[in-house]
């Protein structure tokens, strides 16, 4: 009999294959970034004289953008954690009339289209002078992250072994304490799970960034990519630059988070 | 905290915090002002506009600046992208923060002044005479002038000299020449020529020329002058002379493929002239929108933005907004604006020495002595005219209609409520 | 779809299903005061209150608001005066009757149906690829998931410039493969152009589709495959007879998902395409925004999007049938 890997092999040969099929578009955004200005209208097949101009012109045109998305993100993970937390602890843990409706309540943000919230938060933002401020775009983005969390949250908690927030309990620990000291840091997995989707969420917002900012002061950077297609098409390896630039947060979350990321993808779904 | 019952006492904020800066400016504590009275001394006032780019944006800074001395303030000048000078106009109209001093491109003019957010021009003695009557038109709305625009312009025919030459075609002057011109120019990578044909005003902005100069007309748009006009630039597409993808290019793109050598032609503004000029191997030459038949002038439509006055609790402020503005359409600062901008005077007498001092100009300064407002005749009906347009311009280069079909569907556009 | 933007599918785990993890009893110490009760419940309410508020204010409300100013006549003006006549169902016929909108509501269906087709084949053919354990397996699966994390907006960019008809690298292999010699005009042909966005949104989408289908496969014991296979079953007759069957319930929520999030996809046409050419992309998603945002007409832009909401509940609707189906099996 031959040996196990021999016989995958052939497989993983198919699988690179696919996998390059699938990714070319992210190594022609790389290709593209690297490339010297203006000549990219043509370009090569691989960057022979790596040009890094394109990532100078984005850093400078860029960067502070790249500094609002990273705010707006951390903002809406804090913000998304503390609200849901603490709402899938209940939901999974206690038997509470009306639990059903706030469920049903999350079912429903689920086919909610963005564009319906931004229709209505554009006037009201106008009313209360949240248009162009982190805080309006915290907000609005928190809407794809908070039902995803409670989600994900509440379905690990309910596995939580009984036995440990009884002890707690009887221990004379308050409800609030048994949260925070007991239930928290049995559920790390979980928080780390939804604070990486709720950060990838609002990192890659379009819509709320379209709708809900009109000037330069508060500009995430997909936002400042799109602006970026309009205004400078000489400068294609500067856009591809950004590009690059508003991916690594996503790449580096895949390497470094790949447990977490690849278990939301099939728990949230279908557990 | 949102509520739908919010706008009332929304407003009401409003009107304290008004009521309250009015207060404080009264008393002095809204900086250099002088006594209290009606008439009290502005130290600043506020300019918005879209000049990001640099240079204008300083060159305008430096502009205001001046004016502002001439008046006695300071001006502190705000710019932001064009695509979003509406959306942020539309903003702090509502929540009553408008600028004291405010630019507008002039076809969005009519739209703004109609929601009653700007005042008329006249109420501070400003003298509009001897402007252009383009300019003017595009200024007014409802017989009342709201904006003026220091320096105007319009498109025109660009061309690299040196691609002519090597093909040996002439510059050329009618529709029949063109589309021989753009044959002969393309090559494998090379279009003969570009325009901007995408659905956004840009494109209707770029195809009134042919629109206008045929005798087509935005009232009616299902002429037969009209399609002829439409079917020139079929023509281009299906030929191979222009590429397809002018259905997606701006303005920019179309400058770039020129830049870039991938087209021999194109139609463009003169404020692309500063970044042509960037380009040392680029030997370019301007001339105007080639015409149906020879020795008829081309209509072109007019660009540029115009300066208003919006409304404000300060009377105090918007006289000294309007000082601003008459300083900035003063006949000497709008020969440097032109000058720095490659943009004609709207004076026509100041045009026409500024055509003696920059000869090549003189195409420009041409063509926008006859250029007319695109709001002139539909005033703030234009938008849907320019949507129906473009809408037209698309179906026909797709090929998904015929340009007779497109144009009446325009119309439909056109006309609807 | 952008299935990305919340992949939650199936509230079966959060549902109470009484496996006793109420720890009231424990908290009420066997039989509590009638008093004591109600501030334990009041106590446990105040877990729920902060998220429920703003899922009311940020989804509730703007339901409610859009409802309202769909009825209205709400447009750059009221932003100044602060006056939105009501106008009736005067915004709704406007939409409806306009004759771009059966072309739009067809755009949507044409662009839901292909963008679910094309995932849902490819990912579940990845999915069964990567079943099979092989070296590499575990690392090139979490890496296919790339596509799906990127931005929408960066992955439209990257493939609006891919498919420039005149310099993007797709139409270059065409012609150097001597497969078409003019190019094809991805992004300037109107039936090319709708082509182009589906292809786009299959590729964004196909992660997804992987992962949950491969979650689903991963469910299925094995000895059912091995009962099959001692009945002689080849490959073709087990996927008909023990995987599709076993994974039927997978299959519905993955397809369902997709359609009520793929109808609102916005980013990638907005950004490859912006709804034309010749409005050939156009769909009730895009419309709404260009309606509300574009030319500030509020009031229709919110009836636009009320149809898409509509829409959407049909098919939330079919979802929970499906599941109950799925459940009850």
């Amino acid at each position: 009999m031959k040996r196990a890997p021999d016989r995958g092999r052939p497989y993983t040969i198919v699988g690179i294959a696919l996998l390059a099929l699938m990714l070319f578009p992210v190594y022609w955004m790389v290709n593209a970034s690297l490339q010297p200005t203006g000549s990219t209208l043509q370009g090569g097949w691989f960057p022979f004289h790596p040009d890094p101009s394109g990532y100078a012109t984005a850093l400078r045109d860029q960067g502070r953008n790249l500094v609002t998305s990273l705010v707006v993100a951390l903002g809406s993970v804090a913000l998304s954690l503390g609200l849901a937390a603490p709402a899938a602890y209940a939901l999974a843990r206690f038997n509470l009339r009306g639990t059903n409706l706030v469920l049903l309540g999350i079912l429903i943000t689920q086919m909610v289209p963005g564009i319906v919230v931004a229709n209505a938060l554009y006037s009201a933002y106008n009313e209360l002078g949240l248009l162009n401020s982190y805080l309006g775009l915290i907000l609005a983005d928190s809407t794809a992250g908070i039902p995803f969390a409670i989600i994900i949250m509440c379905s690990f908690m309910r596995s939580i072994p009984r036995e440990i927030i009884e002890a707690a309990r009887v221990d004379g620990a308050g409800r609030l304490r048994v949260f925070r000291s007991v239930v928290l840091p049995v559920s790390t997995n979980a928080l780390i799970t939804a604070a990486v989707f709720t950060f990838l969420f609002t990192w890659s917002d379009f819509l709320f960034a379209l709708t809900l900012t009109t000037t330069e002061t508060v500009r995430p950077i997909t936002l400042g990519v799109y602006q970026y297609i309009g205004a400078h098409t000489t400068d294609w390896n500067a856009i591809m630059a950004t590009t690059v630039m508003a991916s690594v947060p996503a790449a580096v979350l895949l390497v470094v988070a790949q447990r977490y990321v690849a278990t939301a993808a099939t728990d949230g779904a279908t557990k | 905290m949102i509520s739908p019952a919010r706008p009332p006492a929304r407003r009401i904020a409003a009107l304290l915090t008004g009521t309250i800066v009015l207060a404080l400016a009264a008393t002095g504590c809204g900086g250099r002002t002088g006594a209290g009275s009606a008439t009290g001394k502005v130290a600043s006032i506020t300019a918005l506009d879209y000049y990001t780019d640099e240079p204008e944006h300083t060159q305008w800074g430096e502009m205001l600046t001046a004016c502002g001395k001439t008046a006695g303030v300071k001006v502190e000048q705000t710019s932001v992208p064009g695509a979003s000078l509406t959306p942020k106009v539309l903003q702090q109209a509502s929540s009553r923060t408008l600028p004291d001093l405010l630019m507008l491109d002039n076809p969005d003019l009519q739209q703004i002044a109609q929601t009653g957010a700007l005042t008329p021009l006249d109420e501070y003695g400003i003298d509009s005479s001897g402007y252009a009557e383009g300019i003017l038109s595009a200024g007014t709305y409802k017989g009342e002038l709201y904006g003026l625009a220091p320096n105007v312009s319009t498109i025109a025919l660009f061309y690299n000299k040196d691609m002519l030459a090597r093909a040996g075609v002439a510059v050329p002057r009618t529709w029949d020449e063109l589309k021989a011109a753009a044959a002969e120019l393309t090559r494998p990578g090379r279009y003969g020529i570009a325009v901007d044909a995408n659905a956004t005003f840009e494109g209707t902005w770029q195809f009134l020329p042919f629109l206008w100069s045929n005798g087509g007309d935005e009232k009616q748009l299902d002429t037969p002058q009209a399609a002829q006009a439409l079917q020139l630039w079929v023509d281009l597409v299906k030929s191979g002379s222009m590429s397809k993808s002018v259905l997606n290019w701006t303005q920019a793109d179309v400058h770039d493929q020129f830049v870039a050598g991938r087209t021999a032609m194109m139609i463009n503004g003169p404020w692309r002239i500063p970044a042509l000029n960037q380009d040392r191997n680029l030997h370019w030459g301007v001339a105007p929108i080639p015409v149906p038949r020879s020795g008829q002038t081309p209509v072109t439509p007019l660009g540029g933005e115009v300066w208003t006055v919006p409304q404000s609790p300060s009377k105090a402020r918007q006289e000294k907004a309007a000082q601003v503005l008459t300083c900035l359409n003063d006949s000497s600062n709008m020969l440097t604006l032109a000058k720095q901008h490659f943009t004609v005077p709207s004076r026509t007498a100041t045009a026409g020495r500024y055509a003696e001092q920059v000869p090549s100009m003189t195409a420009f300064a041409k063509s926008v002595e006859g250029a007319r407002a695109r709001t002139s005749e539909l005033g703030a009906e234009w938008p849907k005219a320019a949507t129906g347009i473009y809408t037209a311009i698309q179906s026909a280069l797709t090929g998904e209609q015929t340009p007779e079909e497109a144009l009446r569907h325009a119309q439909q556009i056109a006309t609807s409520s | 779809m952008r299935s990305r933007s919340r992949p939650v599918a199936d509230l079966s785990p959060i549902l109470p299903r009484g496996t006793g993890q109420d720890d009231s009893a424990v908290a009420a110490g066997g039989r509590a005061a009638p008093r004591a009760r109600l501030g334990e419940r009041s106590a446990q309410w105040m877990f729920i209150v902060p998220a429920a508020a703003y899922l009311l204010l940020f989804f509730g409300y703007p339901i409610v608001k859009n409802v309202v100013m769909s009825f209205q006549q709400y447009t750059a003006t009221t932003f100044y005066t602060g006056a939105a006549p009501f106008v009736g169902l005067q915004n709704y016929s406007d939409i409806l009757s306009s004759d771009l909108f059966p072309k739009t509501l067809l755009t949507t269906v044409l662009f839901t149906a292909g963008s679910i087709t094309g995932q849902f084949v490819l990912g579940l053919a990845f999915a069964l690829f990567f079943r099979r354990r092989f070296p590499l397996g575990g690392v090139l699966r979490s890496l296919l998931l790339l596509p799906w994390l990127l931005p929408l907006v960066v992955s439209g960019t990257t493939w609006k410039w891919m498919l420039d008809p005149d310099t993007g690298v797709v139409n270059a292999a065409l012609r150097s493969l001597h497969l078409s010699s003019s190019g094809i005009p991805w992004l300037t042909g109107t039936s090319q152009a709708l082509l182009s966005v589906i292809l786009i949104n299959i590729w964004v989408g196909i992660p997804f589709n992987t992962a949950i289908l491969y979650g689903g496969l991963q469910n299925i014991p094995p000895h059912v495959y091995e009962a099959a296979k001692l009945d002689g079953a080849g490959p073709l007759a087990s996927f008909r007879h023990v995987t599709w069957p076993l994974l039927r319930p997978t299959v519905s929520v993955v397809l369902v998902l997709g359609v009520v999030y793929t109808v609102k996809v916005l980013d990638i046409i907005l950004v490859v395409t912006g709804g034309g050419p010749a409005d050939a992309t156009e769909t009730i998603a895009t419309q709404s925004y260009e309606l509300s945002f574009q030319q500030f007409d509020f009031g229709r832009g919110a009836a636009m999007s009320n149809v898409l909401i509509v829409i959407s509940l049909a098919f939330a609707i079919v979802y929970l049938r499906a599941d109950r189906r799925a459940r009850t099996v």
